[in-house]
């Protein structure tokens, strides 16, 4: 792609995401020995962003732009965990329109897989990827732990909080995903839910209501999270109480989103995009999210990027991950899957709390990775996972 | 088209009659069985890694539960196949049922379904918020039973694996000397009566030898047990796998295979019992059954199991395809045709090496004359019994420890050798079943003839045992094309299929996108189901 197309495309941008990059300077390295271009093709913020109720009357989104990097270039090896993984891959692919000379060679299988399989590449000095995308913390911290990592320069985690990076910057997030409540407006109102999952075994308005699903990864994580606040007994004997007081299981939160949209269910234990997903498909539907607060209920999870250990590419893998933290790209997160943007320029969609609103526990995500005992404890708890 | 001795034709075999030499192929064989079960050698040193933590595991509560489940699936599956496919196979080849051909199709199609697009097209049609669900309703049925659960899970597995039965069955039946039958019906034996006590036991190996199939694959299966929501031991390894515990995940593996060691030995018993060849080739199969005026009704059978297998994930993958998306804001990942270009080259790669791997196994197979070419011969069916998880799992340790380079380079090659290790049972399955219907003598008018045991095996030999090969590659085709776990991790960077495109846009719930891969499997699918089809007409 020759320059004039490329300003052609930045006119057609207009002044979609000028407004917050004014501050940036700071990160405008020139690192390639490029000036930082005003010549990227990026598509106008109409495009990146979703469509639909829940995304209409957004503030524009403030941040780094992808203006302000430098260009990349080059051919970079990603392992992407599944999910969103759509969604990602939609983004990678607009980046490689953007960057006519980048080229990404991706792989997709679940977060979990991959990490595996990255530590056991790196043991043996084979390892094939330059980054690995996870959609959750646990992933990342099993290769951190594992010294399969490389740690990220600051220029790369600066804009994220601390609480969603890893250890030393192991890894940093990228966009985040609550543990929520989603009920149906009919059956309940937002004071029915206690503001503790410790209370909801003992709630009248949720005895053999409430739905969720054991199998799925961000279930597991929660459960973690219990673990290591109230210890096992106390994580056992509430799994065995919402079990019997028959709580049903399905196999995906976005099936138990759906059953409380549906009314099958009063209420569910599920990520919190979910329900905003079955709003943006259905905007009549009467669900809506409650949060609780200080507890395992209000974990928010990261999907989140690292560099792997012996990559001969870290300067590209370093600039692709410090892309995935600009402002347009959380906007594209933020309004395509709904997830907690991780800059402060970028507001959650709807009428979600922002996330310093929400009252996460104090854990350490790294911490997530001890599955284990968890899914023991699920089993002798009969809610096998 | 599998595994063991339904009925051979003639006694008097030579050593290492109809092929090449004798003990030359024997090593052959025997070093590429080794080659194929190598890999899983893995499995223990992982295993050993969990010490003395081992027995407690072992014998744990909810291990003996799962595996307690799994076993029971495994035979639920695998007696509904029977009772499925030895009926159609019956009737699709002895009886007067009215467009015999059609349905012959109609009834090994569902093979080319994978039974997670089957389990999926399910739970869209019948599921909560199902298609079929929405339609009931105005009919004031409100609530259909759940199709999830172990029934659930059985009914979606035995329509998409009995069609194993039927194939094999349906190949017993043809080669079947109808004399026989006829002889028992002079002797004033009934209908029912010449079926039990005369075709039942000719055609005992050949209904095992599908049964096999069926219950190996009901064993190895991940995808259909896990929509269905029944705990089973795959999911069980998954999500010890899932919580980084691969020593955990391979112990578990290795329980599942002592499984499949059992239900081989099991199927070796009947199909050692071969008492049944026979003498004369002529007046095969055609042998009627009477249906009378219920030979109309009678196509309902295989009709409803026609739509029921095929009909609707088709018609629910062509209703995904005009329906709203998901509730993400997001076109998703487009499909290109690239994909299935890749899917079909790794499987062809997979059908060609299978049959360079199965020839000599087949081969020796079906002389069995040892010990070690029975072993040899009994050992491919070790991977197809693998889950492809663990499979892939044991194939990356194996390779990283071995040969890194070849994991880090040769990514193809690599994918290639998973799908022989996980499949080629099934092609030397059935290259030995048309190696036992050679008739020896045949080999023995050539080499007295003057002919070295190469041009016998070219001239004589290879030409008779064409449909067996054949049907051979196409199966191994068919099951890669479908193949998902090991594609998943196995394959190179950057390297597309249809199933891994498939899965991609499934997590993420793009229904409507996955119908169009979808329905390009299904067809290319078919298209090799009709090469099995063919072959049989010749045999």
């Amino acid at each position: 792609m020759n320059d004039s197309t490329r300003r052609r495309y930045l006119a057609g941008l207009g002044t979609a995401v000028t407004a917050g990059l004014a501050g940036c300077n700071s990160l405008l390295g020139g690192d390639n020995g490029e000036s930082p271009s005003q010549q990227v093709e990026v598509p106008a913020l109409t495009q990146l962003r979703g469509s639909g109720s829940i995304v209409e009357g957004r503030p524009q989104p403030e941040g780094t732009s992808i203006n302000d990097l430098p260009n990349l270039s080059g051919e970079l090896s990603l392992y992407l965990g599944g999910g969103e993984g759509g969604i990602y891959r939609e983004f990678v692919e607009i980046l490689e329109q953007a960057y006519p000379e980048f080229t990404v060679l991706p792989t997709t299988n679940t977060s979990s897989t991959l990490a595996q399989q990255i530590v056991e590449e790196v043991d043996s000095g084979a390892s094939r990827a330059d980054v690995f995308w996870s959609i959750d913390a646990s992933s990342l911290a099993y290769v951190t732990q594992n010294d399969a990592v490389e740690l990220l320069p600051e220029e790369v985690t600066a804009p994220v909080p601390d609480s969603f990076t890893g250890p030393d910057n192991a890894w940093v997030g990228i966009a985040g995903r609550a543990r929520a409540i989603p009920y149906n407006t009919n059956e309940l109102s937002d004071d029915d839910i206690p503001n503790k999952v410790a209370e909801f075994p003992e709630t009248p308005a949720l005895q053999g209501t409430m739905g969720w699903a054991p199998t799925y990864g961000a279930f597991k994580s929660f459960i973690t999270a219990m673990r290591l606040l109230r210890g096992e007994d106390a994580t056992r004997q509430w799994l065995v109480d919402m079990r019997e007081a028959g709580t049903e299981r399905y196999g995906n939160e976005y099936v138990v989103s759906q059953q409380v949209a549906d009314g099958a269910l009063s209420a569910g234990f599920a990520n919190h995009y979910y329900a905003l997903r079955v709003q943006n498909q259905r905007p009549d539907a009467p669900i809506d999210l409650a949060f609780t607060e200080g507890d395992a209920g209000a974990l928010v999870n990261v999907a989140g990027a690292t560099r792997i250990q012996g990559t001969g590419n870290a300067d590209l893998a370093d600039l692709f991950i410090r892309h995935l933290l600009t402002a347009e790209a959380q906007e594209f997160f933020a309004t395509r899957s709904f997830a907690y943007p991780m800059i402060d320029g970028v507001r959650p969609v709807g009428d979600l709390p922002l996330v310093s609103e929400l009252n996460p526990p104090e854990i350490d995500l790294s911490e997530l990775s001890d599955l284990e005992s968890t899914l023991d404890l699920m089993e002798e708890a009969g809610v096998s996972g | 088209m599998s595994a063991p001795d339904w009925p051979a034709p003639i006694t008097d075999r030579l050593d290492g009659s109809g092929d090449l030499g004798g003990r030359t192929v024997t090593a052959i064989a025997v070093l590429l069985a080794f080659l194929l079960v190598v890999p899983l050698a893995w499995l223990f040193i992982q295993t050993a890694t969990l010490g003395d933590q081992i027995p407690a595991l072992l014998t744990s509560a909810t291990t003996l539960a799962v595996l307690g489940r799994s076993v029971a699936l495994v035979a639920a599956v695998t007696g509904a196949s029977i009772l499925v496919g030895v009926p159609l196979a019956v009737l699709t080849v002895q009886s007067n049922l009215p467009f015999k051909r059609f349905w012959t199709v109609a009834a090994a199609l569902p093979l080319a379904v994978p039974s997670y697009l089957g389990a999926f097209a399910f739970i869209s049609a019948f599921g909560p918020r199902g298609a079929f669900v929405d339609l009931l309703a105005p009919l004031g049925i409100e609530k259909i039973p759940s199709v999830f659960g172990f029934w659930g899970a059985v009914f979606v597995l035995t329509i998409y694996t009995y069609p194993y039965v039927f194939l094999t069955t349906r190949a017993s039946l043809l080669s079947l000397d109808a004399s026989l039958v006829e002889a028992a019906r002079t002797l004033n034996a009934g209908r029912f009566e010449a079926f039990r006590r005369v075709t039942l036991p000719q055609i005992a190996p050949g209904i095992a030898a599908g049964a096999l199939l069926v219950a190996l694959y009901a064993l190895a299966d991940f995808g259909t047990p896990a929509f269905m929501r029944v705990q089973v031991f795959t999911q069980f390894i998954y999500s010890r796998f899932d919580a980084f515990q691969q020593g955990y995940a391979a112990l578990l593996s290795l329980q599942l295979l002592a499984v499949t060691a059992v239900v081989l030995f099991l199927e070796s018993r009947i199909g050692a019992d071969d008492d049944g060849a026979y003498e004369s080739r002529g007046n095969r199969g055609k042998f009627g059954f009477d249906l009378g005026v219920f030979r109309y009704p009678a196509m309902l059978l295989p009709a409803g199991i026609g739509l029921l297998a095929v009909g609707l994930p088709i018609g629910i993958f062509t209703a995904w395809l005009f329906r709203p998306g998901t509730g993400l804001a997001s076109d998703g990942m487009a499909f290109e045709w690239a994909f299935a270009a890749n899917s079909v080259q790794v499987a062809v790669l997979a059908a060609v090496a299978s049959l360079v791997v199965a020839l000599p196994i087949g081969l020796r197979g079906a002389n069995a004359d040892s010990r070690l070419s029975r072993l040899a011969e009994r050992a491919p069916y070790v991977g197809y019994a693998t889950p492809g998880i663990v499979l892939a799992l044991a194939l990356l340790w194996f390779t990283l420890d071995v040969a890194p380079v070849v994991y880090r380079n040769y990514g193809i090659p690599l994918l290639v050798f998973a799908y022989v290790v996980r499949f080629s049972s099934q092609a030397v399955g059935s290259i030995r079943t048309s190696v036992l219907q050679v008739d020896s003598r045949l080999h023995e008018a050539a080499r007295t003839l003057g002919r070295s045991r190469l041009q016998t095996f070219r001239a004589v030999t290879l030409p008779l045992i064409v449909p067996g090969v054949a049907t051979g590659a196409a199966l191994v085709f068919l099951t890669t094309m479908k193949e998902l776990p090991a594609t998943l991790m196995l394959r190179p960077l950057g390297f597309e299929t249809l199933v891994t495109h498939i899965w991609s846009v499934r997590e993420t719930g793009a229904y409507g996108q996955a119908a169009i891969p979808a329905l390009v499997l299904v067809v290319i699918s078919a298209l090799s189901m009709g090469v099995i089809l063919h072959q049989e007409q010749r045999t």
